[in-house]
């Protein structure tokens, strides 16, 4: 769907952004940023939005380079939403409601079109009940739902998170991460960048690792196994089910492969049965 | 933002703007009219009942978001009652004149009775529907757009201001007057630069959602608009012939 062709971007102060950057996004997939602080992880976001620009390289959207004229952009972004990072940088309306409508208002939608979006996108995300609630009595994670509720008003085909986890509880990432699992099962594309290795690889279908501007390596993360040199070698941790797995299997405990925790200990759990508790041998486990 | 807070928790808060404003409106433009001072005060006087009675803000509130406005109608009332002036010898006299009660009675009422009006208007209604009560009357969109966005960053900023101060003082930043004075100077300038990167980012954020011109928003509706006009229209009218309007 989108695709990043050797661009290279450097910031005003000379700053290293993105470095001989390639990688795509598939239609209907959920990708995964990883990378250090610094990564280039925002910037590629930005440049995906159409809000940077390429010194060199280029963008494909859908095979067909991105125009930067005002039309282009405006056609760009009735495609591609980006969610910022802090959702105070993002929200304009005085009332959740109000600023969930900001977005469908401009494209040119009458006003029973524009309220059927906002109803729709606040459902989405659990909001319905405080549409007209002033934006600055939320939370932080409420403030970053009505964030993605004004991007999805405008029903775009890829979504872009940047860190969308950052400053969340451990239940308001949940939620999250539920409501991101609904946003992929209704047919949208996602680009998130993320820390959490943990939930990247629980989640998406591809990662990508960047470091110092470059996309080191871009793969299922199904495939992440045999790629953790690459992983380690931009600084970032290997997740801990695959550490777990690691562990149990130098212990003789043969584990089929599981990408979360959650996953791994409903397996080893005595309910999931004796089949499922098998050691490298076959024997059943008393204590798993 | 203790009075929106208010407002926010107003069980008027989903009266329709327009009736609330007409209201306050007739009230206004009754104590405008009036000349006797006791009339006057008893549109204030309803004002307020309404304010704490009807818009259920708690009395002592009342008198903590009244206080500013009557410390300063107490203050420029007071004046009316003196006139400096200069002898031959060049000297300044206070002089005494008693002709300036009745004018005080007069204004002071009126402005208590403005003042009134104004509280019972923002502490029933939120400042968003304020707002969408001034778009719809087609308020220049310039001047809706800037309050939108000031509204929207005083609390941002009121944030990272406490935020800043909090973090000053885990560090002894107010441990004298030199030092609080400091801080002061700090907090400005970290917030002058906020304000620039927020300004940038909020532009970045309006081109992602195609937002290039003026704001717009989608008006909040009130399904009980119709009536509340009806039940505003009422009570005005009832106002005006309690107060005697004309007798």
């Amino acid at each position: 769907m989108l695709a990043f062709e050797s661009v290279h971007f450097r910031y005003g102060d000379q700053t290293a952004g993105l470095a001989d950057c390639s990688l795509h996004f598939e239609a209907g997939s959920r990708n995964a940023l990883l990378g250090a602080n610094g990564s280039g992880k925002t910037t590629l976001l930005l440049h995906a939005a159409g809000l940077l620009r390429p010194e060199a390289g280029r963008l494909m959207l859908d095979g067909v380079p991105l125009d930067y004229s005002r039309a282009g952009l405006h056609a760009l972004r009735r495609r591609v939403g980006l969610v910022f990072q802090n959702p105070d940088n993002q929200l304009f309306g005085a009332t959740i409601a109000e600023d969930v409508s900001f977005g469908p208002l401009n494209l040119g939608l009458d006003a029973p079109t524009v309220e059927a979006r906002v109803h729709a996108a606040l459902a989405v995300v659990g909001l319905s009940a405080l549409a007209g609630a002033p934006v600055n009595q939320l939370s932080f994670g409420q403030k970053k739902r009505v964030c993605i509720a004004g991007v999805l008003a405008m029903q775009p085909d890829l979504l872009l998170l940047d860190e969308p986890m950052a400053g969340l509880d451990p239940a308001m990432q949940a939620e999250m991460q539920a409501l991101l699992e609904r946003l992929s099962a209704a047919g949208v594309s996602i680009v998130l960048a993320t820390h959490d290795i943990d939930f990247a690889y629980a989640w998406a279908d591809a990662l990508h690792v960047l470091a110092a501007g470059r996309c080191i390596a871009s793969f299922p993360a199904s495939a992440l196994p045999a790629h953790t040199a690459r992983l380690q070698a931009a600084g970032q941790p290997l997740p801990g089910v695959l550490r777990l797995e690691t562990a149990l299997s130098a212990r003789g405990i043969a584990v089929p492969p599981l990408r979360s925790l959650d996953a791994l200990i409903t397996h080893l759990s005595p309910s999931s049965g004796p089949s499922n508790r098998a050691t490298g041998d076959g024997r059943p486990q008393e204590n798993p | 933002m203790w009075i929106e807070a208010l407002a926010q928790r107003s069980p008027w808060r989903t009266v329709c703007p327009f009736a609330k404003a007409g209201f306050a409106l007739t009230a206004g433009g009754l104590a405008f009219a009036g000349t006797a001072p006791l009339r006057v005060l008893s549109v204030a006087g309803v004002l307020s009942l309404l304010s704490v009675w009807g818009a259920g803000t708690p009395w002592r509130a009342y008198g903590r978001v009244a206080a500013p406005g009557l410390a300063f109608l107490l203050l420029s009332s007071l004046t009316l009652l003196v006139s400096v002036q200069t002898d031959a010898m060049g000297a300044l006299h206070l002089i005494w004149l008693p002709e300036g009660g009745l004018r005080l009675a007069e204004l002071g009422a009126r402005a208590l009775a403005a003042l009134a009006a104004l509280l019972f208007l923002v502490l029933s209604t939120p400042l968003p529907d304020l707002l969408g009560m001034l778009r719809r009357l087609r308020v220049p969109a310039s001047l809706l757009d800037l309050m939108v966005l000031c509204y929207r960053m005083l609390f941002v900023f009121a944030a990272a201001w406490r935020a800043v101060r909090t973090a000053q003082q885990a560090r002894l930043g107010g441990v004298s007057l030199r030092a609080r004075w400091r801080g002061l100077q700090l907090i400005t300038a970290s917030l002058a630069v906020q304000v620039w990167l927020r300004a940038q980012a909020l532009e970045r954020a309006a081109a992602m959602r195609l937002g290039e011109g003026r704001l717009r928003f989608l008006l909040p509706v009130y399904p009980t608009a119709r009536r509340d006009r009806l039940l505003a229209f009422a009570a005005s009218l009832a106002l005006v012939v309690m107060i005697g309007w004309g007798a």
